[in-house]
């Protein structure tokens, strides 16, 4: 039942939007339908930190590792939601778009909410995949939202290299399936029956799927150099948007990988995908350093980040032991941290009017909140202590340093490069000389509660885990190994 | 049985002639009679697959193949040419000769990487899954070989027709609810290739894609 409402209810919410007449409505829609995923989501992860799988009908069910991405998209978002309803009313009040468009927002955001919950949801290996495809169906049109030729470049470049990647990941998922063969026993194909099934997968046929697998959901992981659609679509879609591309989606995507880790572990062992893993999580990191150094746009140099974030749980999974488990942790710290840096990216372009960093100048002073929480971001994504990445990557390097010693030192190298990037653009942008020409005074509160509420969930989580969540990440590790 | 076999492989050539041949063509017309071609080739073969097994679902799903691949996106693909003019479109990365050199050595690469892999498929001829695992690279090429916005549309069509061909050899046709929703997918993605499309030709007058220089690091 709870799995069903967190897919019915943005299916639902999608539906009744095509034929709403007011923002407003449209609005109280999409909180209200976030809401309900977000209490059901809660609900399921809770269930499962106990052990046991939550099951509907023989497609779906949910166990610990689909738990800890659910637990992911249900805050992100409802966050998402309340934050879009703020942004997009200053753009209205701007001019810059109006009610259809708004409507075509609401009614895409929970199409894209929708495929979420149900990759996540599904025992399908094929199912997943239609869900996921429908993710980039769902945001190509949203990535195009203001209609510019730079953002319909960037949403075809989504579309066109997504679709490809994804054709890539569904011919590995074919080539597992020949463990079990064809005729009827397809119709049941889930990811306990092709589990129990690996010691048959030939060995040869294990290492190809994988690679095809790693390339094909890696292209929407954001693995580098399949990474090239992300900067470009992160950073023109409404700031929403971007917040849930780079916090919820590449962790959907990446869950893909994890599960046929699993059973190629199962077949051949996990050095095979570990080493694999480790390759596309170092270049990944080094390829978004050297890129964030020199970045002269915001959303992109938080688009790189992501980058640099999915290479570090990469290297977790890849190393694995302890790694597993601070890999999945790295993607819940991310997701709370990027979400809510790319809101608050939002809240800077609503005031600045630029996504240029050379053209933001003293948000401090003109954004007091937005300031600060520009501040903390910087410090919570380059994982600076307190905050839970430090954490994170400290018990991912901890788990490379016996085993992996050169990708763990190349990744320190890259992670301090990272660091003094972001150093030197946020220091300008949130302390330098403000232009006189723009007025002071926030946005709006519905474009701070959301980024507030991600940060205190990310500064509580940082000192404190809840027990449901260590035995919920525990399990999920087991499966993940 | 012989026979048999003999047809598939001629099914199975008019699935990779196409890939090869649109890589070739001059003209956007004949780009999309190619893919036409190959998509009736891969019906037909679903439809020879299929015939010990005949469902109303079956026969639900084979239609909607055949209606997507084979009727909606050559009409979406010969509209978009006549919209916009586009009956000629020459441009390639690369010219003939080198463009066949790639194309062997893509065929080279696959035979001497996959063979030993698909040769532990008990319940198929390995030939057919490499000229299938053949077409899927040589479509992948056309991606990045071609730069107009309607050859990389027939790219990855011929992709998803190359694996489906490889599913339907390999015996791992999905069942036909899934195979629905796969088609279902597929229409969807054509419809959205077409409006962008549209759109790009409407923001740079031009769906050559060397011609999108908007987005910079």
């Amino acid at each position: 039942m709870l799995i069903f409402l967190t897919i019915f209810s943005p299916l639902a919410a999608a539906l009744i939007s095509t034929v709403m007449k007011k923002v407003k409505a449209l609005e109280l829609l999409a909180v209200l339908s976030a809401i309900i995923e977000f209490i059901a989501g809660l609900a399921i992860a809770l269930k499962v930190s106990g052990g046991e799988v939550y099951k509907l009908g023989s497609y779906f069910a949910i166990d610990a590792l689909s738990a800890v991405i659910l637990f992911i998209v249900s805050i992100v978002g409802l966050s998402a939601s309340v934050y879009s309803v703020g942004y997009l009313r200053e753009e209205v009040k701007k001019g810059i778009i109006g009610f259809r468009r708004v409507r075509q927002y609401f009614i895409l955001l929970n199409l894209f909410l929708m495929a979420m919950f149900f990759a996540v949801s599904t025992t399908n290996p094929i199912l997943m995949w239609i869900a996921i495809e429908a993710t980039t169906l769902s945001t190509a049109f949203l990535i195009s939202f203001y209609n510019k030729p730079s953002s319909m470049e960037a949403a075809w470049k989504y579309l066109i290299i997504n679709s490809v990647g994804l054709l890539l990941g569904f011919f590995g998922t074919l080539l597992y399936f020949t463990v079990i063969g064809g005729e009827n026993s397809s119709s049941v194909i889930s990811w306990p029956i092709l589990l129990a099934n690996a010691s048959h997968l030939n060995p040869l046929v294990a290492k190809i799927a994988f690679i095809f697998v790693t390339v094909g959901y890696g292209t929407k992981v954001g693995f580098a150099p399949m990474h090239t659609w992300l900067p470009d679509a992160h950073s023109k879609a409404p700031a929403p948007i971007s917040g849930l591309l780079s916090g919820v989606l590449l962790s959907v995507a990446f869950l893909a990988v994890l599960r046929f880790r699993s059973i190629t572990n199962a077949a051949i062992g996990p050095e095979f995908t570990g080493n694999l893993l480790i390759a596309f999580g170092t270049f990944s990191m080094v390829i978004a350093a050297f890129i964030i150094f020199v970045q002269p746009n915001y959303k992109r140099l938080l688009a790189y980040s992501s980058i640099e974030h999915m290479g570090i749980a990469a290297l977790g999974f890849g190393f694995g032991g302890l790694g597993i488990f601070a890999g999945l942790l790295h993607l819940i710290y991310h997701a709370l941290s990027k979400s809510f840096l790319f809101f608050t990216a939002g809240n800077t372009f609503l005031k600045f009017s630029s996504t240029r960093i050379a053209e933001v100048r003293g948000a401090l002073t003109k954004l007091p909140v937005t300031g600060i929480l520009l501040m903390a971001g910087f410090l919570a994504i380059t994982g600076v202590p307190p905050f839970g990445i430090f954490i994170s990557e400290f018990y991912i390097f901890s788990a490379g340093v016996s085993q992996h010693l050169l990708p763990t030192i190349v990744a320190l190298l890259a992670v301090v490069l990272i660091f003094a990037g972001f150093l030197q653009h946020f220091s300008g942008m949130v302390f330098g000389e403000a232009p006189a020409s723009i007025p002071r005074g926030e946005n709006g509160i519905l474009t701070l509660l959301p980024p507030l509420f991600l940060l205190s969930l990310l500064v509580i989580l940082s000192l404190f885990l809840p027990a449901p969540l260590v035995s919920l990440l525990n399990s999920a590790a087991l499966i993940a190994k | 049985m012989g026979s048999t076999s003999q047809f598939l492989f001629i099914l199975e050539a008019l699935v990779f002639l196409p890939i090869v041949l649109i890589h070739l063509t001059k003209k956007n017309t004949n780009a999309v009679w190619l893919y036409l071609i190959q998509s009736a080739a891969v019906s037909s073969l679903l439809l020879i697959s299929s015939f010990d097994k005949i469902s109303f679902l079956l026969l639900v799903s084979l239609g909607s193949t055949i209606l997507v691949k084979i009727f909606v996106a050559p009409w979406f693909f010969f509209r978009l040419i006549k919209r916009h003019h586009l009956k000629f479109s020459a441009s390639t990365q690369l010219n003939t000769p080198i463009t066949l050199f790639v194309i062997a050595a893509i065929l080279y690469l696959n035979q001497t990487v996959l063979s030993g892999a698909f040769a532990t498929f008990s319940s198929s001829d390995p030939n057919l899954l490499l000229i299938s695992s053949a077409g899927i690279f040589i479509s992948l090429f056309i991606l990045i070989n071609r730069r107009g916005v309607l050859s990389q549309m027939l790219g990855i069509l011929s992709l998803e027709n190359c694996i489906v061909t490889f599913a339907i050899f390999a015996g791992l046709e999905q069942n036909p609810g899934l195979q629905f929703g796969i088609i279902f997918d597929i229409l969807i993605w054509i419809i959205i290739a077409n409006v962008f499309a549209s759109m790009i030709y409407n923001h740079f007058g031009s769906l050559d894609v060397t011609e999108m220089k908007k987005l910079t690091e």
